[in-house]
């Protein structure tokens, strides 16, 4: 079958360690995702990991400005320093104008804490404005940490990408049971043998969301997992993009 | 990098005729640190079936972390599923008493064993140890295939203990499990250097890049398929070696004619 692919999880960007192949020009991404058949996506900039939120935010606007395969994600500090989130402008009608329609948060290398003493009524907007969360369990987000965040913010539209090499059905499932706007992106969740098949039977095919990792794994790896994944075409597609497409849908900005 | 038939059809049908799939390195049974969705024997000929996975070589976690189930996990497995299983005597440092019955009663199994499984982090001593002198000298007497977990930095089977036993051992096929993770170029020079050394896949395949190197730098010829199942997925990892920017005369070698021209001495 054909499916329509919608990216949530692959970024721009040149790593500050070495990497195989790196995008770092949005030219090189489209040829990429024309390659994989991928129709759109949404990008973060790794500049905003490596370097600073502030730098890699400003690049990655600058990169998908006009692009109308490619939204973004923003990644977020605590209000309290202004670095990202300033008392004195709109922020979510930057977000509009710039095509970001996603937040990411890296607190452990950024070094602050996820939780409500940081974020308080702010977060609140974000709940309340259904913007989703995207947290990398390989950068720089612990377990404690998203749990501490959703017993919080239960009702946050939150997308765990990169859930790890081993399978963390002990750690994801829990949240999946007891938070209905959580969602595992699907790059890592298709590594582990029949993980997709057992998430989709117990919680259904819309808590996944397609990711391929893209430039740290192979997207082949995701594509080929989810076209014979044991699951039906209805739920393949929805996990593909429908899923994705929904979720943004639902964002007020 | 250049259009690739047997990505466009392994896309299209899951599974090749012409380009099966050899898993040299995989597991079976639960294990403390994971919940598997289908660890048992069943489950994983489901696996299999499912990616044209023609054979798959593994020991059971239950021989190299229980040794009160021991090599009969493995052994009746394979039994039950002869054309499709073969496994790796499991080889537990700690329990000499239980290396000696395992070697005494080796030839008992010619159709389960065609090497032997050795996962030193795990176990607590070096690949060197005296504790494995017997089961390495069973190896290289037999030319049996060994499957060893390698890591980079590690001082039990990190590249420099790799080193020591691919020259001791030169008749033993030493498969590197995780070709020395994250010590890459150490893993080459070691292939490059010993006739006997192979590269293994498993948890190289989800980071892009390494396998482009190891072709790069040595060919196709000395790289082998492996998964972990139960842990890995097979169409995961084979999206990736469809994805690696390498020809598809390098993926055939990879995922079956290197490890096919191994076996063939083992009658299988």
């Amino acid at each position: 079958m054909q499916l329509d692919l919608f990216d949530v999880n692959l970024y721009i960007g040149r790593p500050t360690r070495e990497l195989y192949a790196p995008v770092s020009t949005i030219d090189e991404l489209l040829v990429q995702l024309d390659r994989q058949r991928i129709s759109r996506a949404l990008v973060w900039h790794v500049a905003q990991r490596d370097a600073s939120p502030v730098t890699g935010n400003a690049m990655l606007s600058a990169a998908i400005a006009g692009q109308d395969r490619l939204w973004g994600c923003w990644t977020i500090l605590p209000p309290q320093t202004g670095e990202v989130i300033r008392g004195d402008h709109d922020f979510f009608g930057d977000m509009r104008a710039n095509r970001i329609v996603a937040l990411r948060a890296f607190p452990e290398l950024h070094r602050y804490l996820l939780n409500c003493v940081v974020f308080g009524r702010w977060m609140d907007q974000i709940v309340e404005r259904r913007i989703p969360l995207l947290l990398s369990m390989e950068h720089g987000v612990t377990w404690p940490a998203v749990y501490g965040l959703l017993e919080a913010y239960p009702a946050l539209t939150c997308i765990l990408c990169d859930v790890g090499i081993w399978g963390v059905d002990r750690y994801t499932w829990p949240l999946l049971e007891n938070y209905p706007s959580v969602h595992l992106e699907t790059s890592l969740v298709a590594l582990e043998d029949g993980g997709m098949e057992a998430t989709v039977a117990r919680y259904g095919a819309k808590r996944l969301v397609f990711g391929t990792g893209f430039p740290e794994r192979y997207p082949e790896s995701a594509i080929l997992q989810l076209l014979h994944a044991e699951i039906s075409d209805d739920d393949k597609q929805k996990i593909a993009s429908g899923n994705l497409q929904d979720l943004l849908a639902r964002v007020v900005l | 990098m250049s259009h690739s038939n047997l990505k466009e059809a392994f896309y299209a049908e899951g599974k090749l005729p012409d380009c099966p799939v050899y898993d040299l390195h995989a597991h079976m049974g639960p294990y403390y640190g994971i919940g598997f969705p289908r660890p048992d024997a069943d489950g994983m000929i489901h696996a299999m079936d499912r990616a044209g996975v023609r054979l798959l070589v593994f020991c059971h976690h239950g021989t190299l972390f229980t040794p009160d189930i021991g090599n009969w996990a493995n052994i009746a497995a394979v039994q039950r599923y002869p054309a499709r299983l073969r496994a790796y005597c499991g080889i537990n440092p700690n329990y000499p008493e239980v290396i000696a019955y395992d070697i005494a009663h080796f030839d008992e199994h010619p159709d389960v064993f065609v090497g032997l499984k050795m996962l030193a982090d795990y176990h607590g001593f070096a690949l060197t140890d005296q504790r494995y002198r017997a089961a390495w000298e069973l190896a290289d007497r037999r030319k049996l295939l060994v499957l060893i977990h390698t890591w980079g930095g590690s001082r039990l089977d990190g590249p420099e203990v790799v080193r020591e036993i691919a020259e001791r051992y030169p008749q033993a096929s030493i498969l590197m499990g995780h070709s020395c993770h994250g010590e890459w170029d150490k893993a080459i020079a070691l292939v490059r250097e010993f006739p006997n050394l192979y590269f293994e896949l498993c948890a190289v395949l989800d980071e892009r890049g390494m396998l482009e190197r190891f072709v790069g730098e040595m060919g196709s010829r000395r790289i082998l398929f492996g998964t972990d199942l139960p842990w890995f997925n097979h169409h995961y990892y084979i999206g990736s070696v469809l994805g690696a920017d390498i020809t598809d005369e390098d993926r055939h070698d990879i995922l079956h004619r290197n490890a096919e021209a191994l076996l063939s001495r083992f009658g299988v």
